[in-house]
């Protein structure tokens, strides 16, 4: 059989031509990290709010080099890699109900086993953890990390915990909260020690460009 | 006594109305300006769309008929009616007297649950070792390179989805649904095109991942000399494939904007038409002002050649002086007018759109300076066959 559809093909191409661009963004979106479908997104996370804001923001742009270290000495590791660099643009949400200010939602890449995980927290005013949440997971145990239970453990947390865990030997001393968050499958620990990096940074983030630091007075350096 | 030239007088002449000189010289420019600009923007589109074609590697796709090959069209299909074609075509193709190379391909998509709330699409394209890195050989990594052996478990990550996915050289990457690990050995730098988001693996393993022996595209890169269009007919006689021809959408594109560049080309000749006629404007009534000077000058013993050569060589002098500037506006904002260029098409090539070298400069300014000979033909000679008499009887009369 033959095709011959010429007539109509160039001005298809052309069309083609423009998608380009557009569906090569739209097969892998994100350069940071937004809210999938921030309408949906915002309003599962925070059942009763009425509204958001976004906000774009960088350490670049905020303090550079200065704000990368402090940032460093805070989450106890260096920020590594091709794509954590200091002029990652971070997108943060404010949450409203009517005219008032009710939580925050901010996620994170972070570098998995096997690909990139997007940790996603909802955080209320005093940056307490109220919603976690896993946008995007490739792992191996990805079904156990997506399980309703192991996120649960992350609510009630703050900065001020996760100060004491060490996210280069993954341990925590003395012993508390972060240590009794369960890993759902020990095969895939690089992975679970990748989420509890990402919800510290995530925290420290946040702390630092919505919150004004309040959590600074916890951090022993 | 100090003998003065006739450029001098002329030059002079021109200074005893700076305003009116300098606005005439302005028009000029404008015109020349206009003129670099659009020629600049001629050539370096042109050039600019050619290196685009070349550098995609292959200027033919064929591909089974129906089968969607498009970024754009897999989102709308939601990665599903992937058509397939036999391996045999790609020796069939390769064996045509016009044809450089071919590589062959083969595209799958899988569905990843874990990617957002509602899940998500995540492409593979098995590209051949061998052929395919040779015919895309533009293509630049940020890091490492291709893979070499024809059945490894290895991948090439282009850059949006290596920043997606947080992945380095030597990382290794889970192929959703088939749970197949494959180790990163090499990151592209960011193109602008759908490679960005391509995961490339090796066409043996996807065929061994997916449990799928044949294509859905072969790329063929067609030699210089080669009739393209009798060999498009060629392959038009293909069974049950569709061809997809850079060239037509190169001659698509160029036809676009040879369409708007004649409604520009019209716009600059009307440009240059009404720099023509202030030139003219302006040295005529220099002409009529200067009557009695120039009785004066004829009965002093001037000739009618003198005086038109006076004449003529203040508008050279004017057009010269509009071209200079009018070129040199267009060297300096050649950048701006790319940009703005940019902005107005529906599609642009990747390089620089405008490009203005010397060649150009010198065509410009010779076409300038031949509207200045052409434009001071009438005011010279109408001032050359002036009688000495009948001028300063003139001025004696007003």
């Amino acid at each position: 059989m033959r095709t011959r559809s010429r007539n109509g093909l160039p001005a298809f191409l052309v069309l083609a031509a423009l998608g380009i661009g557009l569906a090569a963004a739209a097969l892998y979106a994100a350069v940071g990290c937004d809210l999938n479908d921030p309408d949906r997104d915002v309003k599962r996370l925070f059942p009763g709010s009425t509204g958001f804001k976004t906000l774009y923001v960088s350490i670049s742009k905020k303090g550079g080099d200065d704000l990368l270290k402090k940032i460093e000495a805070r989450l106890g590791d260096t920020f590594t890699g091709l794509f954590e660099t200091s002029d990652v643009p971070y997108t943060m949400y404010e949450v409203y109900k009517g005219a008032d200010l009710i939580g925050y939602i901010h996620g994170v890449n972070q570098k998995g086993t096997y690909g990139g995980l997007q940790v996603f927290l909802a955080l209320d005013l005093k940056g307490v953890i109220m919603g976690f949440y896993y946008q995007k997971l490739t792992s191996k145990a990805a079904k156990a990390f997506r399980d309703p239970a192991f996120g649960g453990q992350f609510l009630g947390l703050s900065l001020e915990d996760f100060y004491k865990y060490d996210v280069v030997s993954g341990k925590e001393e003395p012993s508390g909260p972060i240590s009794r968050i369960k890993n759902p499958d020990p095969a895939a620990e690089k992975d679970f020690r990748a989420t509890l990096r990402a919800a510290k940074k995530n925290l420290i983030l946040v702390d630092e460009f919505l919150l004004g630091n309040p959590h600074l007075k916890f951090f022993k350096g | 006594m100090k003998k003065l030239s006739v450029f001098a007088v002329a030059y002079k002449s021109l200074l005893r109305k700076k305003t009116r000189s300098l606005l005439t010289i302005l028009g000029i420019a404008m015109a020349a300006w206009v003129l670099v600009s659009l020629f600049g923007f001629n050539r370096g589109y042109e050039a600019s769309l050619n290196k685009d074609i070349d550098n995609l590697g292959f200027q033919m796709l064929v591909v089974a008929k129906g089968c969607p090959y498009e970024a754009a069209t897999l989102m709308l299909k939601g990665g599903t009616g992937l058509k397939y074609m036999n391996e045999d075509i790609a020796a069939a193709v390769a064996a045509e007297p016009e044809v450089d190379g071919v590589t062959p391909m083969l595209m799958q998509v899988v569905f990843d649950p874990n990617k957002g709330e509602t899940g998500g699409l995540a492409a593979f394209l098995g590209v051949d070792p061998v052929s395919f890195p040779k015919m895309k050989s533009a293509l630049p990594f940020k890091a490492g390179g291709w893979f070499k052996e024809p059945e490894a478990a290895e991948a090439v990550f282009g850059y949006e989805v290596a920043e997606l996915e947080q992945r380095e050289v030597g990382d290794l990457y889970l192929i959703p649904e088939k749970e197949v690990e494959v180790k990163v050995v090499g990151i592209l730098e960011r193109t602008g095109t759908q490679d960005d988001g391509t995961i490339f693996l090796p066409i043996k393993t996807v065929q061994k991942v997916f449990g799928i022996r044949e294509l859905t595209s072969i790329g063929i890169k067609v030699k210089k000399d080669a009739d393209m269009k009798a060999f498009e007919d060629k392959m038009y006689k293909l069974p049950d494939v569709q061809v997809v021809s850079l060239s037509q959408v190169k001659t698509t594109i160029m036809t676009l904007v040879s369409t708007a560049r004649v409604m520009v080309f019209s716009i600059a000749l009307i440009a240059i038409l009404i720099a023509m006629m202030g030139v003219i404007n302006t040295v005529l009534m220099s002409v009529m002002e200067r009557r009695q000077e120039i009785g004066i000058l004829k009965s002093m013993g001037a000739m009618a050649g003198d005086i038109f050569k006076l004449v003529w060589l203040e508008t050279i002098i004017l057009c010269i002086g509009g071209g200079l500037i009018g070129t040199g506006l267009a060297l300096i904002t050649a950048r701006v007018t790319d940009v703005l260029v940019r902005g107005l098409l529906p599609y642009s090539p990747s390089g620089g759109l405008v490009a203005i070298d010397p060649g150009l400069v010198f065509m410009a300014l010779g076409v300038v300076t031949a509207i200045g000979l052409a434009s001071g033909i009438y005011p010279s000679w109408k001032a050359a066959r002036m009688r000495p008499l009948d001028t300063i009887r003139s001025e004696v009369e007003s």
